[in-house]
Formats: structure tokens, C-alpha cells, sequence
């Protein structure tokens, strides 16, 4: 698969999130393109080596395309009257962003379990006491670089 | 565990104490938020590829993130 078709197909997945709130399927992808099912897994799995997006392990599903995540987690994002689910607090933030969008995000405290709800409006967040925290320094952990 | 959100300063050393874990990075909120917009506003656009660790580090430095923690290399 040439390269122009690959990253088409990565844009697809994030239109996909954006227009569904969840990721595409392979078979949804193999129509889109008029691709074999071969083409298809071909194509998430190099996209999934290229850290463009996160299978779950043992599966074609897409698990995560950074903000979006495929699956409900803690951090809810409201925007174009969709309900997004976002991978972390940056991610919670980062969906409004992607999607040009005002937004309402409602997570907890990682301490208290207490509901902490932020609002982007105008393409602007509303300031909050809330405080976000970084475990570990990002070059443990971040994969998403392309090489020079 | 990485990226969390805490409702105050106490709460966050609550946590942190409770894990034993070091302090790690912090950020307010509208500082994640010009974090997120360097970050991911071009992220939906066919021409993202990813990002080189050059390209990374000068997000980080635009925005005053320039301690240890926030190194690439």
C-alpha cells in the first residue's frame, strides 16, 4: 500500500471518531477505500507500528487515535452534541481542539473521586481550580515521533 | 496514572503520598489548554504525520516548559 493511502486511511479513522465518536471497523474501512480485508488489517497494523493510532492487543479494533479513545473511559467530552470519550486529562482538553468545537468535560479527581467539569466555549477554556498532573517525564513514554 | 486530573494542590499530595510516588509535572488548566491547541489542533488534517523530537521539544519551549521533566533527550 503506497504511502498517500495509508495516511488517507489514518485521516479517515480520526473523520470517523469525529463524525461517530468511535473508530472505524475494518470492514467500514475496507468499503471506504474498496479494499480487501487483507488491505485493510495491512493497513492498521502498519499505522499501529507507526504509533498513528493503538490496536487492542490481539484484535484489528482500534483501541485509541490520540485524543479519541475507543473505548468509555472516565473522561467525557461533550461536544457537536456527541458524547467523545478522551484516553487521559491532556486528551480530554486535546478533543475540543481537534474538533474545533466548543465542549463540556466532565472527569473526577483522581484523589476524591469529585466531579471536575471544565467548559471550552468560544474556542476557549474556562479557568478552573483543577490542576493536572504528569507522572512520568514524556520522553519515557511518547512514541508518536517520526524519525529525522 | 500518567496524566490526571486533582481537584486541588492537597488533594494532589494526597495522592501522591498515598502511592509513593515523586511529583511529577503540573499544570493549570489554561496552561493545558495552550498546551493542547499547539498539540492537537491540526490533528484531524491528512498532512499530520507525527512529529519529530525537534518538533516536540519546541512545543514544550514555547510554552515555558523547559525543566528536566520536559526534556526529549
Amino acid at each position: 500500500m503506497n504511502e498517500d493511502k495509508l495516511w488517507e486511511i489514518r485521516a479517515f479513522v480520526y473523520q470517523h471518531f469525529a463524525e461517530t465518536t468511535r473508530p472505524p471497523l475494518v470492514d467500514e474501512t475496507v468499503s471506504r477505500f474498496a479494499l480487501t480485508h487483507e488491505e485493510a488489517v495491512s493497513a492498521y497494523e502498519e499505522l499501529h507500528q507507526r504509533h498513528a493510532l493503538y490496536l487492542k492487543p490481539g484484535t484489528h479494533e482500534i483501541l485509541m487515535a490520540n485524543p479519541f479513545s475507543g473505548i468509555e473511559t472516565p473522561f467525557k467530552v461533550r461536544a457537536n452534541e456527541k458524547i467523545y470519550f478522551a484516553n487521559c486529562a491532556w486528551d480530554a482538553l486535546g478533543i475540543p481542539v481537534a474538533l474545533h468545537a466548543d465542549a463540556e468535560i466532565e472527569a473526577a479527581c483522581a484523589q476524591s473521586g469529585e466531579t471536575i467539569r471544565l467548559s471550552v466555549a468560544n474556542h476557549q477554556v474556562q479557568d478552573s481550580d483543577a490542576l493536572v498532573h504528569f507522572l512520568v517525564p514524556f520522553r519515557e513514554w511518547y512514541d508518536d515521533l517520526t524519525s529525522t | 496514572m500518567n496524566m490526571l486530573f486533582f481537584q486541588s494542590e492537597e488533594s494532589l499530595n494526597e495522592w501522591l503520598a498515598s502511592r509513593e510516588v515523586a511529583r511529577g509535572a503540573v499544570l493549570s488548566i489554561p496552561q493545558l489548554w495552550e498546551l493542547s491547541q499547539l498539540w492537537y489542533d491540526n490533528r484531524m488534517s491528512l498532512e499530520y504525520h507525527g512529529r519529530t523530537v525537534e518538533q516536540v521539544q519546541e512545543i514544550f519551549k514555547k510554552l515555558g516548559l523547559i525543566s528536566e521533566f520536559w526534556q526529549m533527550i
